[in-house]
């Protein structure tokens, strides 16, 4: 456990010093900014408009912060051969693995609760609107981050850094349209085919749908947190099933 | 089942390596190309040895195998040790994390051979301090020239106070400051009983600190005996019996 730690707390150290991270979080912060001149020009709508953009803004950049470091994060390893350092000593690719994708969780842990804070900040400040379930909503964008943090990491142990972007960027928008393909299942009533495709596609791609409460937070509409609950338990265990597929594939490479 | 004789031999050698073979499929056609064609290799406890080739000789392979960093096609390689929390190895050219610090980058390695934190503190100091890199403990490694890079390469081999020790090139990169150092550490390491294997194209360097040697070609040795009797007859030139060897 401790050379997963190790390896965690050196994957956060160099991500976080990485300037491209901290360019990517001040456009961020940009956007929110921005947003002000959306809510000053929507009627009686400053603080929905403020959060809807803000929540957008924040999901947004998190995602290209998530997929792109996570696809270059066990590649730059192998490709500056700084594998040879960790493998040459007692460490499994099974804690490397493990090390790498909590070192970035703690990564973006620390840019979503800055980008979160300061949405929260000026969403109160704006409009007097800003609740904890704003919080809340933004919590819950980190989860469906990690479950796409995953599936690029396990696309960076089988292809290219490019393609791996590419097909972490579609886990995240294939999870967010994902209720869609459930609806498809209705809609093949009589076709015992296109019914099975459809419940393959469904519990192959993770339903991140199922957690994104970010409409009904901007609409203060109730939310059923005892669901959200149990899609997020489905969502972590996910993540486990994929980064264990990961690893029975990174224990195969040869340095 | 080995002889008593053989397994005398077998716990006495900290590499033990037999007709090793690797195979690897290259380009997008998947060409093979053999790049160890049987090499066995032992090396003694205690011994310092020089594994000499020219480049693609199959040096680093073997010691790649040695670690574990490839499967081996056929053949075995062990270590003599109990796992790899007793070896230290320096890869060539050997590149490390940007924006560590050379004390936080030493300080992951330690951590990677569970040391405790005292002993982590003390290693990481005493080692900063053997390769000269004392008062750039705390620069980032992207501001360290190729010589100090280096350096804290072998610092890292040498965080665990290792029984085995793997440098591949270890003199690369240096000015001749830094190699008259680099061979006093190796020199210090073989007086301490332990085992150091290391690869180098300047043979003087090999002449002077190895007890045995073994010299590679085409992913075969060609030749494999002690330094003394490789320099019989050639009043200390190392260079002419090798290229002797490999141009035969």
């Amino acid at each position: 456990m401790s050379r997963v730690v190790a390896i965690a707390r050196n994957t956060f150290r160099e991500t976080i010093r990485d300037r491209i991270l901290g360019v990517i979080v001040l456009f961020a912060l940009l956007m929110i900014v921005g947003s002000l001149w959306l809510a000053s020009i929507s009627l009686e709508q400053e603080g929905r408009m403020m959060k809807d953009f803000g929540l957008v803004a924040v999901s947004g950049f998190g995602l290209i912060v998530a997929v792109f470091v996570a696809a270059s994060l066990v590649r730059k390893e192998v490709e500056k051969r700084t594998v040879f350092v960790l493998f040459s000593k007692p460490v499994g690719r099974g804690e490397f693995i493990c090390g790498k994708f909590l070192g970035l969780c703690l990564t973006m842990a620390v840019v979503m609760a800055g980008m979160g804070v300061f949405l929260f900040g000026v969403s109160w400040w704006v409009a007097r609107e800003a609740t904890p379930a704003l919080l809340l909503a933004v919590v819950l964008v980190y989860l469906q981050l990690v479950v796409v943090m995953a599936a690029t990491v396990f696309f960076s142990t089988v292809t290219s850094t490019v393609l791996a972007t590419v097909l972490g960027i579609c886990t995240y928008f294939m999870g967010v349209l994902s209720h869609n393909v459930l609806n498809l299942t209705d809609v093949a009533q009589n076709d015992p085919v296109l019914k099975g495709v459809a419940w393959a596609l469904f519990v192959l791609i993770p339903n991140l749908s199922a957690i994104d409460v970010r409409g009904d937070i901007v609409n203060s509409a109730a939310v059923d947190w005892a669901a959200v609950g149990a899609w997020s338990g489905y969502l972590l265990a996910y993540t486990v099933v994929v980064l264990l597929a990961a690893t029975a594939v990174f224990r195969r490479r040869e340095f | 089942m080995a002889e008593p004789a053989q397994r005398d031999d077998a716990e006495r050698l900290a590499l033990d390596i037999r007709d090793l073979h690797k195979t690897v499929a290259v380009g997008f056609r998947r060409r093979k190309v053999e790049i160890l064609k049987g090499v066995s290799l032992g090396v003694r406890r205690g011994d310092v040895f020089g594994l000499l080739g020219p480049n693609g000789a199959g040096k680093t392979t073997t010691v790649k195998v040695a670690l574990g960093l490839m499967r081996p096609t056929s053949g075995e390689a062990r270590l003599g040790v109990d796992s790899l929390g007793d070896v230290g190895y320096l890869p060539e050219n050997p590149y490390f994390y940007d924006y560590l610090t050379g004390r936080e980058f030493l300080d992951l390695c330690a951590r990677l051979f569970s040391l405790a934190a005292a002993t982590r503190v003390e290693r990481i100091e005493s080692s900063l301090h053997d390769v000269g890199l004392d008062d750039a403990g705390a620069v980032q490694l992207r501001k360290y020239s190729k010589g100090m890079l280096q350096r804290i390469g072998i610092a890292q081999a040498l965080i665990n106070d290792p029984s085995l020790v793997l440098l591949d090139e270890p003199m690369t990169g240096l000015d001749p400051i830094g190699r008259v150092e680099v061979k006093e550490i190796i020199r210090r390491l073989g007086e301490r009983g332990k085992t150091v294997l290391f690869n180098s194209h300047i043979l003087s360097d090999v002449a002077a600190l190895c007890g045995h040697i073994a010299i590679m070609r085409g992913g075969i040795i060609i030749w494999q005996g002690s330094v003394d009797e490789a320099l019989a007859g050639r009043d200390g030139d190392l260079e002419s019996f090798f290229v002797d060897k490999v141009t035969s």
